[in-house]
């Protein structure tokens, strides 16, 4: 592994600014009060390091709780002797204890040009706001976390992004890394138009390890750029939940333009759309349908899907949504 | 006379731009999203019209425009003799370890190789094929051919290896040689099922896809992990190796653990269907090379041994140049607890260069010397601004690690090094001839804490962060384990300690010699390249690398849990299909460089006519 400055993902100075703004929203300790008692449930993805997920079906010779017993060998721990079997069935057998794994919850953050427009949405805001409270429930619970910016080129500055195959994406353990987690989302500078497939496909190469992928994206992509994506994440063993963070301009482009010369910020390609009746109604018609293609596609792969209204109440989403999703449970 | 890339027809849209930019006012608004594939969908609108009036330049534009879109649709002329088109075939086999498993009529592999005989006898005289072979890595084992003999050669030639599968890549290899030959086949034969290759399956669809292999009857050893305290004797060291039954049934084993030539234990296990067991194996009689194996007849043999190396462990033997007298008790404290041990301080302004020779290491505390000290390895802790050595950017406060290099030999066994908070430190700024090892942060920026590299020969590492006393206090622990298992690295000998790695898995060699190779397969199991080295093992086994008397060890061993979870659902194979149909492009003659060359002549002629225009 090659280490690159760190300070790649972090803004330097203290020129203020939105990033100082969004920053501040993030650690909101009455927003930060709303992931306590919430946790991740992980179905796969465990690694081999100790942790505190508990893994049953892998006993071990030492932990908290008791799973199974196993002949006694020499060399074993003879604490972990059964005493009691000892006496009553002239038996050597030792104790096993349920495995405990620690678990790397990947936050995943798409931030490719689209997530910065339309620019009123607050799609940026919106999904750093959930990568952060997907943060903070996984360090509130003792899950790992490894935040991701994928996307394409580097920022002009050279900060504000971790490309995606950087090692320096670092890992957060502990609850106090909390104001760096925020530090790291509130300096993301969506830029670049680098596909979401060839970006978790460099991603996973480098991460062997499976674990608890968090994707968050726009998804305005074909769907088999998602499936590209899924299939990168699959093929590592990660547990995979795709995130969709959607503008409400998207969602009705009467609140942004009337009629005007679109441009694609990542493409740079234009289309003169006027907004008539007949014109709204053929969008939304191609807009349900790409949604139901990408609730089909998490479907048919065995991913969770939950989509999120930039705006929209981010407590809410998990403790509605994803809960019934089977991601967040209480603890 | 046809096209061979109608989609390219969807560029006309560039035609309505040129008109656009003629029709429409230049001050309309531009309306910035994130993507226009859901508006492609939707009718575009004449926004606001304005009387066009062509000249001379528009017509040579959408002359231009028109020759370039030309050429991108790739027009041909059929070619009257065009020849006869066979059926080529691509075969890709997959020779990762699991390929190794026994089955009731051979291995794995063995089955394969039989169907991919089968398939290219059934070849029609004079068609082509290709061999590709897909571990870790694809690997074309026989470009395309149309000898038999030559085929069949290199299929008899093709042994599996010990490493991990990655097919995907092998698959796009296949992918991208079908669309490059209209009407190939494509062939795989693998253990693998489909939904595990990472691939879409519309473009699974592609291949004639013939899964072998049933049995999961296999125990491996899925780790060995050799505990052993800095400057502690062998007897110190811990062995935990991590053994797993795959198999849905209980399966009684023997692990037995060597070391050299001494047989050191012997365990006698029952594993449970699908079960883990960790044994732990204390007190070796003495360093070496450690080999565990299990002696059990399963399926799969590769993953039932896994070496190691137990370092015959040295004693601390240190010359500690600093003017604190805290630090100098703290390593004379360590120093009588590690048995053997020597720390001799000496303060700045009594060092001299030649006092340190025979030490196996040096400490300099604060302080730099203006030349390396001679044939001995320094770590260099909290180097002042202004040094050669250790280049510092600036004083920091309040640092906190963040990141670092689990691989790095220096850091070996260490975890949880994001405990390490240290009040004043110096952020470093890497040499070439160093590698940040460590990361901290502060308020606004990362940077490197410790570096670490060779230099002149000798091993050398900068540590920004001071030792400040109580260094053996239990708040320190965490960088007194940074600065003792940097300082074993520093202590170890070149060539010493052995290269662990894992087969199919690039890793970076330290320097010393890298040739000649003996081990497994004659030595051709492992391949050393590049300055710096990069090693990589296909077989698994102990490889000396290096003349007689100079040589060093690399321990390969498959640790892949994948790759051993040998069981399947069942055999599977999927009807024989033809590649996506990509028009012949030996049977015709393009002519869209004609068109390239013509917008070219229109280009030019377009920028004279622009520059000859009168001004308005």
């Amino acid at each position: 592994m090659r280490l690159r400055p760190a300070a790649r993902v972090f803004r330097g100075g203290a020129d203020g600014g939105p990033e100082v703004a969004l920053r501040a929203r993030l650690l909101d300790p009455a927003r930060l009060a709303r992931y306590d008692g919430l946790a991740l449930h992980v179905r796969r993805g465990m690694g081999d390091r100790p942790g505190e997920r508990r893994v049953p079906g892998r006993p071990q010779p030492s932990g908290i709780e008791l799973e199974a017993h196993s002949a006694y060998a020499p060399g074993d721990d003879l604490r972990h002797l059964d005493w009691n079997v000892l006496a009553r069935l002239d038996a050597l057998l030792v104790r096993r204890f349920t495995a405990e794994r620690d678990v790397v919850a990947h936050i995943l953050l798409d931030a490719s040009a689209s997530l910065a427009v339309p620019a009123g949405d607050d799609k940026l805001g919106t999904a750093c706001e959930l990568a952060m409270a997907l943060a903070c429930v996984a360090l509130n619970a003792g899950d790992a976390v490894r935040v991701a910016v994928l996307g394409g080129d580097a920022a002009p500055n050279g900060v504000g992004r971790a490309p995606d195959d950087a090692p320096a994406a670092p890992v957060f353990r502990q609850r106090v890394s909390i104001p760096r987690v925020a530090t790291l989302l509130a300096g993301v500078c969506p830029q670049g138009s680098d596909g979401l497939g060839a970006a978790l496909e460099r991603y996973t190469a480098r991460r062997r390890a499976p674990g608890l992928a968090l994707v968050i994206s726009d998804f305005l992509m074909e769907p088999h750029e998602v499936e590209r994506a899924i299939q990168a994440l699959r093929a590592r063993g990660y547990d995979i939940h795709l995130l969709h963070v959607l503008g409400a301009g998207e969602l009705d482009p009467t609140r942004v333009f009337s009629r005007g010369m679109l441009v694609d910020v990542e493409s740079g390609a234009t289309r003169p759309i006027a907004l008539t009746a007949a014109t709204l109604a053929r969008y939304q018609a191609v807009l349900a349908a790409h949604l139901d293609a990408l609730r089909a596609l998490a479907a048919r792969c065995e991913t969770s899907y939950a989509r999120l209204v930039a705006g929209d109440d981010v407590a809410g989403l998990l403790t509605g949504a994803l809960a019934r999703a089977g991601l967040v449970r209480r603890r | 006379m046809g096209i061979l890339n109608p989609a390219g027809a969807l560029s006309l849209v560039a035609i309505a731009v040129l008109l656009a930019l003629y029709l429409f006012d230049r001050r309309r608004r531009a309306v910035p999203l994130g993507t226009l594939f859901l508006w492609q969908h939707v009718p575009a609108a004449v926004l606001q019209r304005r009387r066009f009036r062509p000249d001379a330049l528009f017509f040579l534009q959408l002359a231009l425009l028109l020759a370039l879109i030309a050429g991108y649709l790739r027009p041909y002329l059929e070619d009257a003799a065009a020849p006869a088109a066979g059926a080529p075939l691509v075969v890709v086999l997959d020779v990762s370890a699991s390929m190794q498993a026994r089955e009731a009529g051979g291995t794995r592999f063995e089955l394969a190789r039989r169907r991919a005989r089968a398939l290219l006898d059934e070849l029609a005289s004079g068609d082509d094929a290709m061999l590709v072979a897909a571990a870790e890595r694809p690997h074309v084992a026989q470009r395309w051919t149309s000898d038999r003999a030559l085929l069949r050669a290199r299929l008899e030639a093709l042994e599996p290896l010990d490493t991990p599968t990655r097919l995907a890549p092998a698959l796009e290899l296949a992918l991208g040689e079908a669309r490059a030959r209209p009407g190939t086949r494509l062939a795989v034969l693998t253990d693998l099922p489909p939904e595990e290759t990472g691939m879409a399956p519309d473009e699974l669809a592609a291949f004639h896809y013939i899964q072998l292999g049933a049995t999961d009857d296999n125990l491996a050893i899925t780790a060995l992990t050799i505990d052993q305290p800095p400057f502690q004797t062998a007897r110190e060291a811990a062995v935990t190796a991590i053994v797993r039954n795959f198999a849905s049934t209980s399966r009684p084993a023997t692990l037995e653990a060597w070391v050299g030539t001494d047989r050191w234990e012997r365990r006698e296990l029952v594993l449970g269907p699908r079960a883990t067991e960790h044994v732990l194996l204390a007190h070796p009689p003495h360093g070496g090379e450690l080999v565990v194996s299990l002696l059990v007849d399963d399926a799969l043999a590769v993953d039932d041994r896994a070496v190691g190396w137990i370092a015959p462990g040295e004693p601390l033997d240190l010359l500690l140049v600093s003017d604190s007298r805290e630090l100098a008790d703290a390593f004379g404290a360590l120093a009588s607890a590690l048995a053997g041990s020597r720390v001799e301080v000496v303060s700045r302004d009594r060092y001299r260069a030649e006092g340190v020779t025979g030490r196996r290491a040096a400490l300099f505390d604060g302080f730099v010397p203006a030349e390396l000290p001679p044939a001995v390895n320094a770590l260099y802790v909290a180097p002042p601004a202004g040094n050669t050595i250790c280049p510092t950017t600036r004083a920091v406060d309040g640092a906190a690690v963040i990141d670092w290099e689990p691989d790095h030999p220096a850091l070996h066994g260490l975890q949880a090094l994001d405990a390490i908070e240290v009040a004043h430190t110096n952020a470093l700024e890497a040499p070439d001839w160093a590698t940040p090892i460590v990361l901290a942060a502060a308020r606004h920026a990362a940077f490197p804490l410790l570096v670490a590299g060779e230099r002149d020969g000798r091993r050398i590492a900068c540590l920004g962060a001071e030792l400040a006393a109580p260094l053996t206090s239990s708040d320190k622990l965490p960088l007194l384990m940074l600065t003792l298992g940097t300082l074993r690295w520093l202590a170890e000998p070149f060539g010493g300690a052995a290269l662990a790695v894992e087969t199919g898995i690039p890793a970076l060699a330290a320097r010393g010699p890298t040739a000649p190779v003996q081990g497994p397969g004659g030595g051709t199991g492992l391949h050393l390249a590049g300055d710096p080295a990069v090693v990589v093992a296909d077989r698994a086994g102990t490889y000396r690398v290096g003349p007689p008397g100079g040589e060093r060890l690399v321990l390969a061993n498959l640790f892949d849990e994948r790759e051993s979870d040998i069981g399947r659902r069942a055999a599977a194979e999927s009807a024989p299909t033809v590649a996506p149909r990509v028009p012949d492009a030996r049977a015709r003659r393009e002519i869209g460089w004609w068109m390239y060359l013509a917008a070219t002549a229109l280009l030019a002629t377009e920028w004279l006519v622009w520059a000859r225009r009168p001004a308005s």
